[in-house]
């Protein structure tokens, strides 16, 4: 069965850790940095970031995910050194065009903050499987019914794709045209979008009918499929997580 | 079926299922706008569909969940705007309840109140996020020509914001509308959107 995810399915060590200490990590990967704002601190969690993704053998697969950023970072950067409000110190200069020190520092300490945020995500989500996230999370304590929510998500779409795919083509072989004026192209919308929603909406009817026959709504304990995997390690990465972010606290606030 | 007003928590089986269905309708309209080149996001049709049918909460759902399921999939930068698409459900819900997707005047204007607050909202995400910038294009070019000419960081981050946002949200309502209207009244009434149930 099609999901979607990004999920790479290897053996590693950080595919081994589970789902909770990745999201322990998102959180310490965030929060440090904000409580230390020095350049130091970003390089130091960027550093670690990039060791993690090594580790998992998915470094590779981070860059499409990050491209697009990088290019938004870069305006950022050129917007923010020419412009930025406070900038006093020229750096450098390209024809006319005078870079100041102010902001491009500005625009590296936001580059920095952004690029760690997606390499933690990153983290989480090249090696984690979306179905073990959710299950966890579930065990947790997370509603079932907003955890099979979650997880139906990443099963429609697909679904829902294959039917966007098979419309297009039955409008297109009717005549609708796609190409040309903006007006001709807003006009394809509708026809397009339409029948999609449609099925998709009358087939919530079966879908819901489905799952109370199953019990959806029951009240009661829910079991679970799997067997919950937990090594000892996991809680020591945990703990460490968090006294490390306790720890970040209780520096900003002694220093 | 019972109904509490707008802000009931207790989602039908069928207003839960509707969810996945709007997220998945979110998705089909940033293709659809991607692959006709338009010059809008066209991301949040579904999120205020789904108000439409079933109130702020579940919009409100549809909304964080998107952004989330998009986070994992596609782009962890959209986790970020999660708040953004949760006012956008509340809103659509909030005004659909009180009437306002009667007729095409109503939910032009209902489309402008959303893009007033989606831009609202963002802003302070754009600025805290990435120093006050979008990531489009055209907005982004304005944000560079009003920083430069000395304009506040909050003043050009919002006027960046909202150029792209009212567009994008009035086509969006008006799309969603649009749909609303042509569902048959069978399928409005189990999601349990629409007027009062009256009891004999």
């Amino acid at each position: 069965m099609e999901t979607l995810s990004l999920y790479v399915d290897r053996d590693s060590p950080v595919h081994r850790v589970d789902p909770i200490s990745k999201l322990l990590y998102i959180l310490a990967a965030t929060a440090i940095p904000i409580i230390l704002p020095s350049l130091l601190t970003a390089a130091v969690v960027l550093a670690i970031s990039v060791a993690l993704l090594l580790l998992g053998r998915i470094f590779r697969r981070v860059i499409p995910l990050i491209s697009v950023i990088v290019f938004v970072l870069l305006t950022i950067l050129i917007i923010q050194g020419l412009f930025r409000a406070g900038n006093v110190t020229p750096l450098f200069q390209l024809g006319s065009l005078i870079f100041y020190r102010e902001g491009l520092l500005y625009a590296v300490r936001i580059s920095l903050r952004v690029i760690n945020i997606m390499l933690a995500f990153a983290i989480l989500i090249l090696t984690t499987k979306p179905s073990d996230l959710f299950e966890t999370l579930v065990r947790k304590g997370l509603s079932p019914r907003i955890g099979y929510v979650l997880s139906s998500v990443l099963q429609i779409i697909p679904q829902m794709q294959n039917t966007v795919g098979t419309i297009t083509d039955a409008q297109r072989s009717r005549g609708m045209e796609t190409e040309g004026s903006l007006a001709v192209r807003l006009r394809a919308f509708i026809p397009l979008i339409g029948p999609v929603v449609m099925s998709s909406l009358t087939q919530t009817r079966e879908r819901s009918i489905a799952l109370e026959v199953r019990g959806f709504s029951a009240k009661g304990k829910k079991s679970f499929l799997n067997e919950e995997i937990q090594e000892p390690y996991h809680r020591f990465i945990r703990w460490g997580l968090l006294l490390s972010i306790i720890l970040a606290l209780v520096w900003r606030v002694a220093a | 079926m019972k109904r509490e007003g707008m802000w009931s928590l207790k989602l039908s089986t069928a207003a839960l299922v509707l969810i996945p269905v709007a997220i998945g309708i979110n998705y089909i309209g940033k293709f659809f706008a991607e692959l006709l080149r338009l010059p809008l996001w066209l991301d949040s049709i579904g999120t205020a569909l789904a108000s439409m049918l079933a109130g702020p909460i579940v919009g409100a759902l549809s909304g964080a969940i998107n952004n989330i399921i998009y986070g994992l999939t596609v782009s962890p930068i959209s986790f970020v705007y999660a708040i953004t698409s949760v006012a956008i459900g509340l809103t659509v819900g909030i005004m659909a309840y009180k009437g306002w997707i009667s007729n095409l005047w109503k939910a032009i204007v209902m489309g402008l109140v959303v893009g007033l607050v989606a831009a609202v909202v963002s802003t302070p995400i754009n600025i805290g996020f990435w120093g006050g910038q979008t990531g489009n294009v055209w907005g982004d070019a304005l944000y560079a020509f009003l920083l430069a000419h000395n304009y506040p960081v909050w003043l050009a981050s919002f006027l960046d914001e909202i150029v792209v946002d009212i567009p994008d949200k009035v086509a969006t309502i008006v799309v969603a509308f649009a749909i609303f209207k042509g569902l048959p009244k069978g399928l409005i009434s189990l999601f349990g959107g629409g007027k009062k149930i009256e009891k004999l």
